[in-house]
């Protein structure tokens, strides 16, 4: 029986720009972490080895320091490691592969393969058949070769390769780097570990993409997973269960507020977000002042307590009540300006009039609030 | 607000208290001259309005000296249907107290009250100062500023806005422009105010993007580059590696080899080749010189034959050049003969022509030694008759001064008597017959007339003498000059040796007829002998000389030849008569023509001569050469062994025919068989294939250190983490970009907002502005009709457009005229009155003075003005001209009267 760890798509060195400095930064960090959670299941679960399905680098040119810190958080399992290159670190002439077997920061039971030859592990009884991928994009079936490769009669056939099986997957990914659908049975693999889907997901009985244990964007589903695999025998159905890895949830959140119950709505949810979320907040419908401050408040709360929280306001109309402005005591030509103002949403610059109009209004209250503290 | 009484005691002026009651609701004119008090009761009003009564600084309202006073003023005025008393004392007695029905304050109180109800402030400490009075500075308008309306507008501006707001009936907003100053001071954090381009934060934000993408820019170059070294690095490691297993340069190596074995081969053949070709130049050679040895035998045989006839032909010459020798010897002799003669007939022939011409001269020199010889006769004659009338000449000389002279002499002897005839006494007598009487020694009878130059006495007969003196002393005169003349001329005579001046003429004439012959005498020598006689002689002399000379010459000269005829004939044909002649001899020419001729023949005949011979010394030496050649070939011809010989050479060259040939045949096969192999095509094979396989070798070794050197390269940068480096700096560009972004829209947000929000509070303000406007254009109207003047932001009137005749003009307010000025800004106090009024406000006007400057008309317009006013409004007007205000309506009051009443 064979136990082993099917996982891809570290992307080591993805930085996260669009959040803030200290949010980006905790996010990079989280995924070497995650690795180190994997090292921790692998040993935990005593798996026989690792199997890392591509993109291992999210880039060729890595400094010195992340190389040997990823190989540092592979430590946590003493196994064999068997790695494969993907297209973000593809085993050019000269890649981040190069490089690390020439820095010796390579652990020796961590393998990778740069050639497309059998990797054979007597112990465990079994033959790994690697599809690495030599070029950043090529447009043939590096997985060809498997059906032709001989590998000793009793030993597993497991195939490892990081692209895109053809038919299956949505059109828009890249058709790139193409693995022709029913490439196991064909091949007579016993399992094929597959790398480039971000999310985890079975293609049939004996091929699956693991994902990455690490999620890195809001699109995804299923993502922050690693696959443990039960092989009984050669011929045998794979037994795959989807062990979730990831720190950070990942969501996406695009509300249209028509009455005010859909802001009560709102605002709890934002107030259930906990310190593994990550929040890409995206509002459109219209909003009075007082909903105006709730709602921003709300965002200032998640920000808070949330681990990143990106929020998107353009499609937000601001709509003061009779209310609104009269406790705004606007009155006079700034009464005048805050009708224009609402007015003008509807008009070709309704971003400009929005943003004007919570500017006075915001300017109002605060001297309004100004005034009162200084009444009494 | 209408004013009733006014009671003012000691302040200023008034030591003595001075009341005025009964204040008309409109108008009210109090009159008086300078320092009357006009301006005094106005500062009393403002004193107790403005000043608070606890003020130290007040001193100057009591009167002049009086140290101890308490000015004190009570006024009682009406306002909004209430009745005020207002008691107000400084100083020594500080007092306030005003009363209004039931209500009665006292002291700041009342004074705070006060204030609010005119609106106007107090000062905080000290004198009360213009920007404390609020709308009674602007409406109690002080001596001589009227025209001064912009900052008694500016300290009223707050109470001018509210009365404004409230006829308006709606809010302008409160605290407005402290928003508007707000925006505007956020906004211009992050854009200037004049461009509205960035600055501040949103400048550093943008140079901070801008910065980043640069720095992206340039290391995605360098990541460019990287990743084109490790494609570029593949694919040559691809082809070293497939070079490095086919070795291509060593099959090219082979067949280098290959090609240079065939082509040692055809090198082989080659020299065979060269070795036949010298073999069959070498027969060549010989059979030339074989074919020369038979050529020479038969030269042989010919030069003999060749050699005879040239023999023989020198010998013909040689005989036919001694031929020539002989004949011109003959003609020789003939010439030298000819040439004899010639000569001798020709100096014959000269001789004779020299005699001939000798008897000529000889001839002619005796006719003229004759010649001269009776020249010289005649000259000689000639000469002794000319020396005889120089004699003669000599003789009878008289000049032609002395006849002159005499000539002179006679006619003023003559000149004399006829002046003493003129002068002298005329006695004409008369004489009867036979009587005479005796004048002098002379007898006078019958009739006559005689002239008495001098007393003379005339003696009649028988009657006496009469003693007659001719008158005066001129005639006495005259007769001596006369006689004087008289002895002059004889005595001239007398030195001529002529007794008479005919005499003298005569003698004069024949001396100049001598002179005439004596020059003719001389005419004729002079033609006989011109340069002498002397020289005639030596003439003569000379030619009787050469006459002697001939005759030598001739007497030296052989005697004529008798008879030559013979050996020249024709040459002198007048010799033929035997004598010397007189004719001359001709021939000489044809003699001299003859030498010439025959001496030139003979020169030719000698040179041909002279030809001949040298010609026939040459026959003989080609004679003697020919015959030498002649037995020389002959020998040749002669020699044994001659024919062995040429058997010999006939077979050697039947020999060496046969060898060429077959020779011949050798160096064609091989020729063809080099030709075929192609020996240049096969060392461009060498070459080509050498030059490949190097260059084989040359790129694989070169490619084998160019990926030394690459990977060398793409280690050391791919050390860098440049693509790390670059998501690194894309991360915070992408931050940097969102800053940007976030300021951009707060910029565009705040500059829309300022926009909008300083539009509708012009719009708005226009709105405000319109009710004082009204009032103003009111007054305009009055004053000037057509115009227009512009209310501006700080509510004092502006632009002034008005049309006249000429058409429109106008200006600022500050720009007109001090007049114009002063009565725009009453106008606009009038329509603030109205408009404070119209707000509820109280009004009260107070004129020191005004309008002093206006011309009559506009005063006229003025007083229509302030009359329109004071139906609204109470006015207290002061004035120093009564008599201009006339004809408002009202009883002026004189100040000086109401001192006194009180």
């Amino acid at each position: 029986m064979l136990k082993l760890l099917h996982t891809a798509d570290w992307q080591i060195g993805k930085l996260f720009g669009q959040f803030t400095p200290d949010v980006a930064a905790l996010l990079a960090e989280a995924r070497f972490e995650t690795i180190e959670r994997l090292a921790q299941l692998a040993t935990q679960r005593g798996v026989d080895l690792v199997l890392v399905a591509g993109d291992v680098f999210d880039l060729q040119g890595v400094a010195d320091r992340t190389l040997y810190r990823l190989f540092k958080a592979m430590t946590g399992f003493a196994g064999p490691w068997v790695v494969i290159p993907g297209n973000h670190d593809a085993a050019l002439a000269e890649s981040v592969w190069t490089r690390a077997l020439r820095l010796k920061a390579i652990p020796d039971n961590v393998m990778p393969c740069l050639q497309p030859q059998p990797v054979l592990l007597e112990s465990p009884g079994v033959a790994v058949l690697p599809a690495p991928l030599t070029q950043r994009h090529t447009y043939t079936d590096l997985t060809e070769w498997f059906a032709g490769a001989e590998t000793p009669p009793g030993m597993l056939r497991i195939g490892l390769a990081h692209g895109c099986v053809q038919g299956l997957l949505a059109a828009d990914i890249d058709a790139a780097n193409p693995i022709a659908a029913g490439r196991a049975a064909q091949a007579r693999l016993d399992y094929l570990a597959l790398g480039d889907w971000h999310g985890a997901r079975r293609i049939d009985e004996r091929s699956w993409y693991a994902g990455t244990p690490e999620t890195d964007r809001f699109r995804n589903n299923d993502s922050g997973h690693a696959l443990l695999v039960e092989l009984a025998a050669p011929g045998g159905v794979p037994q795959v269960e989807a062990v979730a890895t990831g720190r950070y949830h990942w969501h996406s959140l695009e509300p249209v507020l028509q009455v005010p119950s859909d802001l009560t709505e709102l605002v709890q949810r934002l107030a259930a977000f906990a310190a593994n979320d990550v929040v890409n907040l995206s509002v459109s419908g219209r909003i009075d002042l007082e909903g105006h401050r709730r709602l921003h408040s709300a965002i200032e709360q998640a920000r808070g307590t949330a681990r990143g929280v990106l929020v998107d306001l353009t499609g937000l109309q601001l709509d003061p009540s009779v209310q609104d402005i009269e406790s705004l005591q606007a009155d006079g030509y700034l009464g005048l300006t805050i009708q224009e103002l609402r007015a003008a949403q509807d008009g070709p610059n309704a971003a400009l009039a929005r943003d004007a109009l919570v500017l006075l209004t915001g300017l109002l209250s605060d001297r309004r609030a100004a005034a009162a503290r200084t009444r009494p | 607000m209408k004013l009733t009484r006014i009671r003012i005691e000691q302040f200023k002026q008034f030591r003595q208290a001075l009341e005025i009651d009964g204040l008309a609701p409109g108008l009210n004119i109090f009159t008086g001259p300078n320092e009357a008090g006009k301006s005094t009761i106005a500062a009393a009003i403002r004193a107790a309005f403005f000043e608070r009564h606890r003020s130290g600084s007040v001193g100057d309202l009591r009167p002049w000296g009086d140290s101890s006073a308490s000015p004190k003023i009570t006024l009682e005025f009406q306002t909004r249907k209430q009745h005020y008393r207002l008691t107000k004392s400084f100083l020594g007695s500080r007092r306030c107290e005003l009363e209004a029905g039931t209500l009665r304050l006292d002291g700041a109180e009342a004074e705070d009250h006060l204030a609010s109800l005119l609106r106007y402030e107090h000062a905080g400490k000290g004198a009360s100062k213009a920007e404390h009075w609020g709308i009674p500075g602007l409406l109690w308008i002080e001596q001589g500023r009227t025209q001064e309306l912009r900052e008694a507008v500016a300290y009223a501006a707050d109470h001018l806005s509210a009365a404004l707001n409230e006829s308006l009936g709606e809010i302008a907003g409160t605290g407005g422009d402290e928003v508007l100053a707000t925006i505007e001071a956020q906004r211009n954090e992050l854009l200037t105010p004049s461009s509205g381009a960035a600055r501040g934060a949103y400048a550093e934000a943008r140079r901070h993007e801008t910065a980043l993408a640069g720095q992206i820019r340039t290391l995605t170059e360098r990541i460019d580059v990287y990743r084109h070294n490790v494609d570029t690095f593949a694919s040559m490691r691809q082809a070293h590696a497939s070079d490095e297993a086919g070795k291509p340069w060593e099959s090219l190596r082979k067949r280098q080899h290959e090609a240079e074995e065939s082509l040692k081969a055809i090198t082989g053949m080659q020299q065979a080749l060269n070795t036949d070709r010298q073999r069959a130049a070498e027969l060549d050679e010989r059979l030339g010189l074989l074919r020369a040895q038979l050529e020479a035998f038969d030269n042989e045989v010919q030069d003999l034959t060749r050699r005879r006839e040239a023999r023989d032909a020198a010998m013909q010459l040689q005989a036919s050049a001694a031929e020539q020798v002989r004949q011109w010897q003959e003609k020789n002799a003939q010439a030298l003969l000819r040439d004899t003669r010639a000569r001798a007939a020709a100096r014959l022939a000269r001789q004779e022509h020299a005699r001939h011409a000798l008897n000529r001269e000889a001839r002619e020199a005796r006719a003229k030694v004759a010649e001269l010889a009776a020249m010289l006769a005649k000259a000689d004659a000639q000469l002794a008759s000319r020396l005889a009338l120089q004699a003669q000449a000599a003789a009878s000389e008289i000049s032609s001064q002395d006849l002159e002279r005499l000539r002179r002499q006679a006619d003023r002897r003559r000149e004399l008597r006829i002046q003493q005839q003129a002068a002298a006494t005329r006695m004409h007598f008369v004489l009867a017959q036979d009587c005479v009487i005796h004048l002098g020694e002379e007898i006078l009878s019958g009739e006559g007339e005689r002239l008495l130059i001098e007393p003379a006495s005339l003696a009649l007969p028988g009657l006496g003498t009469l003693q007659i003196t001719p008158g005066g002393m001129d005639l006495a005169q005259l007769e001596r000059e006369a006689a004087r003349c008289e002895e002059q001329h004889a005595a001239l005579l007398r030195h001529l040796a002529v007794d008479s001046l005919e005499a003298a003429q005569e003698r004069h004439d024949q001396y100049r007829q001598l002179g005439a012959d004596i020059k003719s005498a001389d005419m004729t020598l002079k033609a006989l002998a011109p340069q002498g006689i002397d020289e005639l002689r030596a003439r003569l002399l000379k030619h009787q000389a050469r006459a002697a000379d001939i005759d030598t010459a001739l007497g030296k000269l052989p005697p004529a030849p008798a008879m030559i005829a013979g050996a020249a004939p024709g040459i002198i044909s007048g010799a033929i008569s035997g004598a010397p002649s007189e004719a001359p001899i001709p021939g000489v020419e044809d003699a001299e023509a003859e030498e010439e001729a025959s001496r030139h023949a003979l020169e030719q005949f000698a040179q041909a001569l002279n030809q001949a011979q040298l010609a026939a010394a040459g026959a003989h030496h080609v004679l003697e050469s020919a015959q030498h050649e002649l037995a020389r070939a002959q020998a040749l011809f002669e020699a044994p062994q001659r024919a062995d010989r040429i058997r010999e050479v006939n077979q050697q060259l039947t020999d060496t025919r046969a060898e060429r040939s077959a020779l011949d045949e050798r160096i064609h096969q091989r020729t063809l068989a080099i030709e075929q192999a192609r020996p240049q095509i096969l060392e461009q094979d060498v070459d080509r294939y050498r030059r490949s396989a190097e260059q084989q070798e040359k790129q694989f070794r070169e490619r084998r250190e160019a990926l030394l050197r690459l990977e060398v390269e793409l280690q050391s940068a791919g050390a860098l983490g440049l693509e790390e480096h670059r998501a690194e700096l894309e991360r915070d560009h992408t931050q940097a970009l969102r800053r940007v972004e976030e300021l951009q829209q707060r910029a565009a947000a705040l500059d829309y907002l300022l926009i909008l929000l300083r539009e509708k509070r012009s719009t708005l303000t226009r709105r405000l502005r319109a009710p004082l406007q009204k009032h103003l254009d009111h007054y305009l109207q009055l004053l000037f009709p057509q115009a227009h003047v512009q209310i501006d932001e700080n509510l004092s009137p502006g632009m002034l457009t008005h049309t006249d005749g000429q058409g429109t003009g106008g200006g600022d307010f500050e720009s007109l005229s001090f007049g114009a000025r002063e009565q725009i800004g009453l106008i606009s106090r009038l329509a603030y009155a109205d408009l404070l009024k119209e707000a509820g406000n109280p009004t009260l006007i107070i004129l020191d003075d005004v309008l002093v400057h206006s011309d009559e008309a506009r005063l006229v317009r003025m007083k229509r003005i302030l009359f329109d006013a004071a139906t609204r409004h109470q006015i207290l007007l002061f004035t120093c001209h009564p008599e201009r205000w006339r004809d408002m309506g009202v009883t002026a009051r004189d100040l000086d009267m109401l001192r006194r009443q009180t």
